[in-house]
This record gives C-alpha cells, structure tokens and sequence, in this order.
C-alpha cells in the first residue's frame, strides 16, 4: 500500500471508530433519560404513598451491599479488559472477560433470588405502587446485565476465531466495556436511591 | 492464527495503558471501600440530614468515578462528555420537574391510584 494510501485508510478508520463511539456514548445518554424515568417513577410514588410497604421488612441491605461489591468489581475487569485488548494482549483480555461474565452471573443469580423472597413475602407487580415501580426498575435493569453478558459472552467466543483486528475488535470491546460501566454506574445510584435511603433512621440510628 | 498470539500495538500505546491499571486498581479498592462505609453509614446513630447528605455525596463520587476514569470519558473527547451529560441532564430534569409538580398540594392523589388502576 502506498503512504497516501495508507493515510487514506487510516483517516477513513479513525472516522468510522469515533462513529462507533459516539453512537455508543449516545445511547447511553438515552438510556440515562430511560432509567432516569424509572428511578424518578419509583421515588415519586415512594413520596405519594409512603405508608404503603416498608421496604426495611423486605431488603436484605447484605445482599444487595454484596450485589453493588460484584458489580464494581465486574467493573474493574471490565477496565482491565478493555485495557488488555487496546494493548493486544489477547489472553489478558480473555480472563478479565471471563471475570466479568461471572460477576454478571452473580449479579443476576443474587438479583432473581432476592426477586424470589419478594415474591415470598407477598411484594408481587400486583400488589400496590410500590411492587410495579419496584419490578419494573430494578427488572429492566436485570435485563441490562443479562444483555451484558451475553454481548460479553459472544465476544469472548468470538476472540477465539482467530478474527480479531486489532483497531476493529478494540472499538467493539470498549463499546460492551461502555454498556457494562453504564449498568454499574445505574446500580450505583439505584443502591442509594432505592435501597439504602430507606433504612436511614430505622436501623438504631438518629431519626430527626 | 495461534492460540498464543498478542495483536501487535505500537509500544506507546502499551506504556499508557500500563500506567492505566495502577489507575483502575487504586479506584477499584476506593470504590469497595466506599460501598463498606455506605452499608455502615445507615446503622450509625447520626441525624438523618447528615447521612442521606453523606450517602448521596458518596454515591454521586462513584458515579462520576467510574464514568471518569473506568469509561475513559477524561481520557476521550468534549464531544462524549456533551452527549452523555445531556441524556444525564434531561433525567435528572425530569426527576426535579416531577418532584416539583407531584408535591404540591393540588395533586390528587385519587386520580392517580385511579390512573394505576385503570392499567
């Protein structure tokens, strides 16, 4: 290939990355407004009816402090593969992947039975304001990570076909790495916002 | 192609990348630690002001920590960081407008719980 060839091809690579990116970064922005309704629905209607459940009856703060543990530290891996495959280190990127994948699958084995014991105690999608907007936040979130990991899953395969580019695979990894630190980053403010909010006052500590 | 391979890279992009993981395990370690501090918070017998103040900082900390450094946002362009920011502004408008709009004292809250019910 000639130098001005080269540089062509290279000019025209480096448009389609930053594409890839950007739509990445948009889409994400979109899913903020998304969880950003759901979050807002939950605490509104927290705020309208409060006498409705007491959620300290139900949360297992343990649990959950655990999940948020998992996914934090899903995170870092993801970091690190993500790292890993920008170096070219193909071996690297595939243990922190596999890591990832199974703090994903802890998440959501933690998530389906704290789901269960809900459902247990008679907190269903039926029973009131709190169990919809309760389900259905914390459920499309659950569905985020089940994504996740199967785009995480197949990309892991996929480095096994010997078809990896090293610019190409490189953008691909850093756009699940995106998706993956997105559903992190919503877990954060869902743990506050929904979880540990409730327990301020009710557990021995100040209630002024 | 072999199992064993590496894809070649440029050696600079190497040496940035290895400066980066000191980075990310530093931020990891910050991150569990917050998360452990949080759980403790609320067991704490301090005034609810403070600890929903401190619980709300922390959390808004690890969220801008990991959409800093672990999304490389810092580290990429302004034309991100404007993308993202407003999908987080609109959300965060919506969430404000809601909260102003449903606490007056002219909503009735009939009318909403007959809406719910009607679905």
């Amino acid at each position: 290939m000639s130098e001005s060839a080269s540089s062509e091809h290279d000019s025209h690579h480096n448009l389609v990355v930053g594409n890839k990116k950007l739509l990445m970064w948009l889409f994400l922005g979109s899913d903020c407004m998304f969880f950003g309704t759901l979050i807002s629905t939950h605490l509104i209607y927290r705020k309208l009816y409060p006498e409705e459940y007491d959620p300290t009856q139900l949360f297992s703060l343990e649990l959950t402090s655990f999940s948020t543990f998992i996914l934090l530290m899903s995170s870092f891996l993801m970091a690190l593969a993500v790292s890993a495959m920008h170096k070219g280190e193909l071996k690297s990127f595939r243990r922190n992947t596999l890591g990832v994948i199974f703090f994903g699958l802890i998440f959501l084995g933690c998530q389906v039975f704290e789901f269960s014991e809900f459902v247990h105690l008679g907190l269903t999608l039926q029973s009131g304001t709190f169990g919809s907007t309760f389900y259905l936040m914390t459920g499309t979130h659950g569905c985020h990570v089940a994504i996740g990991v199967f785009w995480l899953t197949c990309l892991l395969f996929y480095s096994y076909s010997g078809k990896m580019d090293a610019h190409e695979s490189a953008i691909d990894v850093e756009a699940a790495g995106l998706y993956w630190h997105f559903v992190d980053i919503v877990w954060i403010l869902i743990f506050t916002a929904v979880y540990l909010i409730e327990f301020i006052g009710k557990t021995g500590g100040a209630a002024h | 192609m072999t199992e064993a391979y590496d894809i070649p890279l440029p050696e600079v992009d190497k040496s940035a990348e290895n400066e980066k993981y000191h980075t990310f395990v530093n931020l990891a370690l910050i991150l569990a630690a917050i998360t452990g501090v949080e759980l403790v918070l609320v067991y704490l017998p301090f005034h609810t002001v403070f600890i929903l103040s401190t619980l709300l900082a922390l959390s808004l900390f690890k969220f801008v920590a990991v959409v800093a450094w672990f999304m490389h946002l810092i580290y990429d362009k302004l034309l991100l960081t404007l993308a993202f920011g407003t999908g987080m502004a609109i959300a965060t408008g919506t969430y404000t407008a809601l909260l102003i709009l449903l606490s007056s004292e002219d909503v009735d809250h009939d009318v909403i719980t007959g809406v719910l019910g009607y679905f």
